[in-house]
């Protein structure tokens, strides 16, 4: 017994006497190294693959051999946090201009609880989606299983479920504009945005696409253009083609007079999306629609 | 040991390498250096403590614990060293290195030249074999999993479950050569 003991200390202690060793006789780490260490300390870490390179330390490696690919692809994670914006400038001796490159994820739908059928199979959106493009009764609506809130790395998309509309909600706080959930939504709801959007317009349902009107969803966009009409910046184009509003983020001075006429509400402003607005908003228009 | 007693189709050891890293064709060759090198040094230091420590005692029971306590310092000893030196090979082998640390191929090896009771240079060359016969099977998996990649295959069996299908069929296939000895 005791001889076991000494036998497997003695061991354990002479295997690490020779790292001891070792780590102390081979030269110095290579410069090239320690510089993609440092910089990999600067990044996010979350590993989410949104640049395209498996992790961040390969995101890490690419950078300490070309500093230019924060700008040719940039980190949506780093551009969000200041901080780690600004370690990493002075990392790589380079000024970085966050502001056109940042974005946000937006779910371009306000929910519609209306079903054209009883749907239990496979609980994710992709396979709902597949029959009969989805069960609720606006083929572009968001099926609120959820896919786009597994994927996301920062935990930044929430399902509501109140009155029964299951519904994704991005907080734009926590998101980084990765854009993973964007290429998960069967619907293609998901849009990025650029982070100093002022006003976002919440329906994916344009006359391109079918028919405009009420009676696919109780609460899409009527086409009314009620929110141009209201604009006194000229901060609002209205795209005839589509049939839907689009913002000018220069002129917005964010004075609410579209929000205010929309009747659908399906104009916010992208600070305001946040999960707790939203949920206040869902009620509002309950008791609206009874 | 490389094509009768392979270690991984007909052993059936290493197999989350076997798996993992038989998508390209040059991760398995990478890989597959990596850890016929780990083997070859992990059986010589192994069966040097066997020999020289265990058997004198009497302690041969302990073999798999101090097994795992060498195998795990030599591959940091063996990290370190290329990192400090060669990076270049650091480069190439990557993450494959602290990824064999406790692979069950590298342990099942030693713990083969011990139950077989082989002499330090015999499980020098055994260690050579099953590494060679690992790179084998991975370059031979990766270059069928690259043309499946492109191949007409049903959606449900795509990735993972056809590679196993293709990996039981290459077990078949070795199996041939355990009737030539």
């Amino acid at each position: 017994m005791i001889l076991v003991i000494v036998i497997l200390t003695s061991i354990g202690l002479a295997c690490a006497m020779l790292i001891f060793i070792m780590n102390k006789v081979l030269p110095a780490e290579p410069e090239a190294l320690k510089k993609t260490e440092k910089i990999a300390e600067y990044l996010p870490g979350v590993n989410c693959g949104a640049c395209g390179l498996p992790g961040c330390f390969a995101y890490a490696q690419a950078l300490a051999k070309d500093k230019d690919l924060i700008t040719t692809n940039p980190c949506m994670a780093v551009l969000q946090d200041e901080k780690m914006l600004g370690d990493l400038e002075r990392m790589l001796d380079i000024k970085i201009d966050s502001s056109s490159m940042n974005k946000k994820a937006v779910v371009c739908c306000t929910g519609d609880p209306e079903t054209i059928s009883n749907y239990s199979g496979i609980e994710t959106c992709k396979s709902a989606s597949k029959l009969t493009s989805g069960f609720k009764k606006c083929p572009y609506g968001c099926l609120g299983f959820g896919d786009c809130a597994k994927v996301c790395p920062q935990d930044a998309i929430q399902i509501y479920a109140a009155s029964g509309r299951n519904i994704a909600v991005v907080d734009p706080e926590k998101c980084t504009g990765c854009g993973l959930c964007v290429k998960e939504c069967p619907n293609n709801l998901i849009k990025l945005v650029p982070a100093d959007t002022k006003i976002v317009f919440l329906c994916s349902y344009d006359s391109i696409k079918d028919i405009p009107g009420r009676e696919k969803c109780f609460r899409g966009c009527l086409h009314c253009r009620k929110c141009y009409k209201a604009c006194e910046h000229d901060a609002i184009i209205w795209n005839k083609e589509k049939g839907i509003p689009e913002f000018d983020s220069a002129k917005c001075t964010l004075c609410g007079a579209c929000i205010e006429v929309c009747p659908h509400d399906k104009l916010i402003e992208l600070s305001k999306v946040t999960p707790e607005d939203k949920k206040e908003y869902k009620e509002k228009e309950k008791v609206g629609s009874k | 040991m490389a094509v009768i007693n392979n270690l991984v189709l007909s052993k059936f050891l290493g197999l989350c390498p076997f798996f993992g890293v038989s998508k390209k064709l040059t991760n398995a060759i990478s890989m597959g250096a990596a850890v016929t090198l780990v083997m070859l040094i992990a059986s010589l230091s192994t069966s040097v403590i066997y020999n020289y420590i265990l058997i004198p005692f009497n302690v041969e029971f302990m073999n798999i614990i101090i097994y795992i306590l060498v195998i795990a310092s030599l591959v940091q000893i063996v990290e370190l060293t290329i990192r400090r030196t060669n990076i270049a090979l650091y480069n190439a082998l990557g993450i494959y290195l602290p990824l064999i640390t406790t692979n069950c191929a590298v342990l099942g090896i030693t713990l083969i030249n011990a139950k077989e009771g082989y002499s330090i240079i015999e499980s020098m060359v055994s260690a050579l074999g099953a590494g060679i016969g690992f790179t084998l099977v991975l370059i031979i998996m990766s270059g069928i999993r690259e043309k499946l990649e492109v191949s007409d295959c049903p959606k449900a069996m795509r990735g993972l479950p056809i590679a196993f299908i293709t990996a039981a069929l290459l077990a078949l296939a070795f199996l041939g050569f355990s009737g030539m000895m």
